[in-house]
């Protein structure tokens, strides 16, 4: 969660002031990943509001917002899920195009998604490498594949699984929750993002899930984290994205933010305690 | 990550189990209640009457086995990616008649038996690969449900092998029945083409990619599409490879009847289907093995062969159909019963 030594080059971002939204400046170059005025709308709903959103390497951003607000709509854009309707992404400062979920994971983003997509029919060395399978002589090489996801699970201390030719239908909650985490960071991912992972877990679990989010974090792995949970946020987040509405309102560093401003912004969409003239226009 | 330490896999440095685990779970599958199934039915034949194991009936068998099975193996693959295929059946009857024609013609250009065997297999192959092609369309494109586009194509076929054939049997082949019955021991060459075809299909299935994502595919779709799988792309697929195989089970047909007939086949996809639920395959998709389809099929088969040598009346033998589909059905919901209570 701390801004550590080799975060520096990033830290003009991260510890200055917050930025304005909307101000249609170019994708900045410290970012990983910026959205410019996406837009997403399903039919007559419009779900995403001219959103702009900078991802630094290297640090945790927490997208929050009340149910509905659009974050999962937001993170489905950026996975390519679907295409926006209108708006421009830039990947380290290259404008991108990401129509599908391969496009995405080309770029290097591993996602994590609210209902996890997991094929319950399939066991958990099956899940761990779904659309990336290992082939000898163009057959699956399922000793490989069944040692790697042991190491992987072992690695991120998820102990509970029992088997991993266990089909994950069986698996419980939180177990499914540790594979998908689990599947996401085996991707040697430039961003890995997480719809609620800590939804279904128990104190333990939730705990671990953290410590791995501050260990991708130190190993220049950005991540982008959505959660409801204040605790989870405040304890791993060095920035913070605030979602009302389908519009992003405020984003900025962690420090520029407690408890009682990110409630306010999350339930009313601004602020007066955040500092400089974000609640903006929109 | 401090806490619970217990290791992931029941020991540390152990090689991976999966091998014997999948042993034993075979054990106390489905497959191998199946097994014991086909073993008693043939017992029961062999009982009643004593020839039923004599080399003659068991090449039947393998004959027959051969003309049931490449259908099954369609429809399992379309059944575990989700989905199913009606038409596999009217499609035996359609790819016969036109390859009938294409055949005829060559003869009659003195094309040779063998060359116009070759090119009517292509031509019964190409036409289920067209039919699969349709239903792709409608699938992926259309967005119909494919019990709906296949139901559309199953009636296409239909009228079409009537259309074309005016009603009977076209390009009446005698020889290419004489063929199709050469082989060695009880094996049809025939029938060692389609076992082959056959063992492809399976390996495919369970070893490969592609088969990994037929199951992913049925399983969850959004997943598999979150994965990077292109799913449209391998439904597609998926049913143009099953038209292709109707189509070539087509031409199987051509050398059963000697000539293309629009009365081959037809009906025959719900025997394909009842096979893969006796085979313990689930129709909600992503769940199934190959050696189930194996067993149903050989289960119908056995039973059908068996019904007529013991000189019981075939109309029973849609009766005990019913009550093996029944049994698996049970075997299928108790075993799901089972792993939803662990
Ligand atoms: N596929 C879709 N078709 C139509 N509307 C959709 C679709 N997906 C999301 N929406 C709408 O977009 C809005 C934002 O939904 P979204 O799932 O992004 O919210 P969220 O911020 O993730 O909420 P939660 O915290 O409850 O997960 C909602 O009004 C929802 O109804
Ligand atoms: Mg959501």
């Amino acid at each position: 969660m701390d801004t550590t030594p080799e975060n520096s080059s990033l830290t003009s971002s991260a510890t200055g002031q917050s930025e304005p939204v909307g101000s249609g400046v170019e994708s900045s170059a410290s970012s990983l990943l910026s959205l410019r005025d996406i837009t997403k709308s399903f039919g007559a709903v419009q779900a995403l509001r001219h959103v702009d959103l900078d991802i630094p390497a290297g640090q945790v951003t927490a997208l929050i917002g009340d149910n509905g607000a659009g974050k999962s709509t937001l993170i489905k854009t950026i996975s390519g899920i679907w295409a926006p309707t209108s708006g421009t992404m830039y990947w380290q400062g290259q404008g991108v195009q990401v129509h599908t979920p391969r496009d995405a994971s080309h770029l290097g983003i591993a996602t994590v998604y609210q209902d996890l997509a997991l094929c319950d029919n399939l066991d958990v060395v099956q899940n761990m490498y779904l659309g990336r399978e290992s082939t000898r002589a163009g057959l699956l090489d399922e000793i490989t594949m069944e040692l790697a996801t042991t190491q992987t699970l072992k690695d991120l201390a998820v102990t509970s699984v029992k088997s991993v030719r266990q089909v994950v239908g069986s698996l419980s909650g939180g177990q499914r929750q540790a594979v998908a985490v689990a599947r996401a960071v085996m991707r040697e991912s430039k961003l890995v993002i997480l719809d609620e992972p800590t939804a279904a877990l128990g104190v333990t679990q939730t705990a671990q899930v953290l410590e791995l989010i501050r260990t991708l974090s130190s190993k220049g792995i950005a991540v982008l984290l959505i959660s409801h949970n204040l605790n989870d946020v405040f304890s791993v987040a060095d920035r913070i994205a605030v979602m009302y509405l389908g519009t992003l309102v405020h984003h900025g560093p962690i420090a520029n933010y407690d408890r009682n401003s990110a409630v306010e912004m999350i339930t009313t969409g601004k602020s007066d305690r955040v500092p400089s003239s974000l609640a903006s226009s929109n | 990550m401090s806490t619970v330490e217990t290791p992931v896999a029941p020991s540390d440095d152990a090689p991976p189990l999966s091998q014997l685990r999948r042993l034993a779970a075979f054990a106390t599958s489905q497959q191998a209640i199946l097994f014991l199934v086909l073993v008693a039915v043939m017992c029961f034949f062999d009982f009643q009457n004593a020839r039923f194991f004599g080399t003659s009936e068991f090449g039947n068998l393998i004959v027959d086995f051969s003309t049931a099975i490449l259908i099954a193996v369609a429809e399992m693959y379309v059944i575990t990616s989700g989905g199913i295929d009606l038409s596999v059946g009217s499609t035996i009857a359609f790819s016969g008649v036109i390859g009938a024609y294409a055949m005829q013609f060559l003869e009659n250009h003195h094309f040779g038996e063998f060359g116009s065997l070759l090119v009517g297999t292509i031509a019964c192959a190409g036409v289920g690969a067209l039919v699969g092609l349709i239903n792709a369309l409608l699938i992926t494109k259309a967005r119909l449900v494919p019990f709906v586009a296949t139901l559309v194509t199953l009636s296409m076929g239909e009228g079409l092998a009537l259309v074309f054939s005016k009603g009977g049997t076209v390009g009446y082949d005698p020889g290419a029945a004489v063929w199709s019955a050469t082989g060695f021991w009880v094996f049809t060459w025939l029938s060692v083409i389609v076992l082959v075809i056959t063992a492809i299909s399976g390996i495919v299935l369970h070893f490969t990619r592609y088969g990994r994502y037929n199951f992913a595919i049925g399983s969850n779709p959004f997943a598999a599409r979150a994965a990077g799988i292109n799913v449209n792309l391998h439904v597609a697929s998926v049913y143009v490879l099953s038209g292709v195989l109707a189509g070539l089970n087509g031409m199987i047909w051509y050398f059963q009847s000697s000539g293309g007939a629009p009365q081959n086949g037809i009906g025959l996809e719900l025997e394909a289907i009842a096979a893969v639920v006796i085979g313990g395959v689930s129709l909600t998709g992503g769940v199934g093995r190959f050696s189930g389809i194996i067993l149903g099929v050989a289960i119908l088969t056995v039973v059908h062969d068996g019904l007529t040598f013991i000189n019981v009346a075939t109309t029973w033998n849609e009766v005990v159909v019913a009550a093996f589909i029944a049994l698996a059905a049970v075997l299928q919901s108790l075993g799901s019963g089972a792993r939803k209570r662990t």
